[in-house]
């Protein structure tokens, strides 16, 4: 059972912009990585997914209800962290969880605290004071501490710190392992690669490739068989590369990593822009 | 319908507007009410003779002789129109507009709470505060008129006419509001929130002037808001009252259903 259904989406800004016959399925319990660059239309297919927009043609499922007409139903089971958070800069860190803790109509607020520990969060400053990265740890809270059963995550370790992204990252994984289903959009290769099961690659507004993240690896890598003079040699060559020994022959594998698979879905069309002007 | 969680943080956001406008129409209503004195009038209408345009365009008359008289030409043609107008038009715009222009309405959306619930939680912050500012400047008036001038105020004819008074600004901040939800650039939300209310104020002042200029008050909604009928009872000036509170009704809605419908690039 699918937990999040896009099918035939279209939203056509003009110009090239926006969105274009895109359809891909999240199953529920699923991490699902969702790659582009820039501009290529990942917030603007979560923006449909959130009931902030219209489908002009095709559909977006949540759970099995539509995300524009019920959206309040849907909400109440997302979490949510927005691509470029915006917050009320009236308030500070605390008065703002308040808030949304009491306009969301949540009970428990044991999670918040358990959340701003993770972080090291102090909520106390004004929002307006507040550097992008605590914005973002903010935005972070916010979206986890209702406990949600579906998390949209658009860029969300934007303007943290290497640490910090980490944290994020083992957070994620633990929700995953608590059966949530997980749609997070970013350019960096390397969350994407450590956290999703399935990974959908965007591009121009359309969706180029969609595959399990284990597949797309497979598919970019090279096995080589490497012949040594000696056994002595060979074991330490399977050693430092991490091959396999038999006798005195020693396959090694090189992986492309996801950036290099990246690559090869945008730079050759680069390529040939740029030859074409 | 109500999100009480967001109602108490609008209503805070309302509260430094309506303490200065509070206190300018304090300033204002106190000292013209006790200005009130047969001698001094005859000098104010020696200025409404000597500049009779000027003194009529802001809604001073010569010749009110009783005391209501005395505020609705001193005090009902410009400072009770103008302030809680502005409060209108400030929070008209804030309330939906620059939330989804600055993108923050992001946080109020992605939750299980109707977009109608929003719009509407967010329009009754608007209808409260007008409420407020009309609710405070009557009983100010009966204070200041009753502590300087016992027994002199027309008390039911001064209730009818902040009656029609609150109606007028419900329904211009029916116009602010329904400019808030119909655009999502601020820009546009002030040039119509601000521009059209303030425009008709123009076109109201024009046709006080009166001559040929007195034309311009088929086309201003000012008019519908007329003391002098209200008081004298007339069918007119209920029948004012009366669409103005039926327009912004309208209005309220219209806006309303307008931001459940639209798309929020936010």
């Amino acid at each position: 059972m699918s937990a999040i259904q896009i099918e035939n989406l279209v939203c056509d800004y003009g110009g090239g912009k926006g969105v274009f016959d895109i359809s891909f399925q999240v199953k529920r319990g699923e991490a699902f990585g969702f790659l582009g660059p820039n501009g290529a239309g990942k917030t603007t297919t979560i923006r449909h997914l959130m009931g902030f927009l219209r489908p002009r043609s095709g559909s977006c499922v949540i759970e099995g209800l539509d995300c524009w007409k019920e959206r309040d139903k849907v909400q109440a089971r997302l979490g949510y962290i927005p691509g470029e958070i915006s917050f009320f800069e009236d308030m500070t860190g605390r008065e703002f969880l308040k808030f949304i803790t009491r306009y969301r109509g949540i009970g428990d607020r044991s999670r918040q605290e358990e959340l701003l520990e993770r972080f090291e969060l102090d909520p106390g400053n004004r929002i307006k004071k507040m550097s992008k990265g605590m914005k973002q740890k903010l935005g972070i809270v916010a979206a986890f501490m209702h406990d949600p059963d579906i998390l949209i995550l658009d860029e969300p370790t934007s303007g943290l710190d290497p640490l910090m992204q980490s944290r994020f990252i083992d957070l994620v994984g633990e929700e995953k392992k608590k059966g949530k289903t997980i749609l997070m959009s970013s350019h960096m290769f390397e969350e994407v690669e450590r956290t999703c099961d399935r990974i959908g690659i965007i591009r121009k507004g359309k969706m180029v490739a969609v595959d399990a993240a284990d597949a797309l690896r497979e598919r970019h890598t090279r096995t080589y068989t490497v012949t040594l003079a000696d056994q002595a040699s060979a074991e330490a060559f399977a050693l430092d590369f991490g091959g396999r020994l038999s006798g005195l022959q020693v396959t090694v594998t090189a992986r492309q990593s996801l950036e290099q698979i990246f690559m090869n879905y945008y730079g050759g069309e680069e390529h040939a822009e740029q030859g074409a002007v | 319908m109500l999100n009480r969680a967001l109602y108490k943080r609008e209503m805070k956001g309302s509260i430094k507007l309506l303490l200065i406008f509070g206190a300018i129409i304090t300033l204002y209503v106190s000292v013209i009410i006790s200005m009130y004195d047969p001698e001094l009038m005859k000098t104010l209408d020696s200025f409404a003779e000597a500049m009779p345009e000027l003194m009529s365009a802001v809604g001073m008359k010569a010749g009110a002789g009783t005391l209501l008289g005395f505020m609705v030409s001193y005090l009902y043609g410009f400072i009770l129109l103008m302030f809680p107008m502005l409060f209108c038009i400030l929070r008209g715009n804030a309330l939906i507009a620059r939330y989804v222009d600055k993108g923050s309405m992001a946080l109020l959306t992605a939750a299980p709470v109707k977009r109608l619930t929003i719009a509407f939680t967010q329009m009754s912050v608007l209808i409260s505060g007008i409420l407020l500012l009309v609710l405070y400047s009557t009983v100010l008036e009966l204070v200041c008129a009753g502590s300087g001038f016992p027994g002199e105020l027309d008390v039911k004819g001064l209730l009818w006419l902040n009656v029609g008074l609150l109606c007028l600004h419900l329904f211009i901040g029916s116009i602010c509001f329904l400019a808030s939800c119909l655009f999502s650039d601020t820009k546009y939300s002030i040039a119509f929130g601000a521009g059209i209310p303030i425009f008709m104020y123009v076109l109201q002042m024009l046709a006080n002037v009166g001559g040929s200029a007195e034309k311009a008050k088929y086309f201003t909604f000012f008019t519908l808001f007329h003391p002098d009928s209200i008081l004298a009872g007339e069918g007119s000036g209920i029948a004012g009252i009366l669409i103005l509170l039926a327009c912004a009704a309208g209005f309220y809605a219209l806006g309303i259903m307008i931001f459940h419908r639209k798309d929020l690039h936010i």
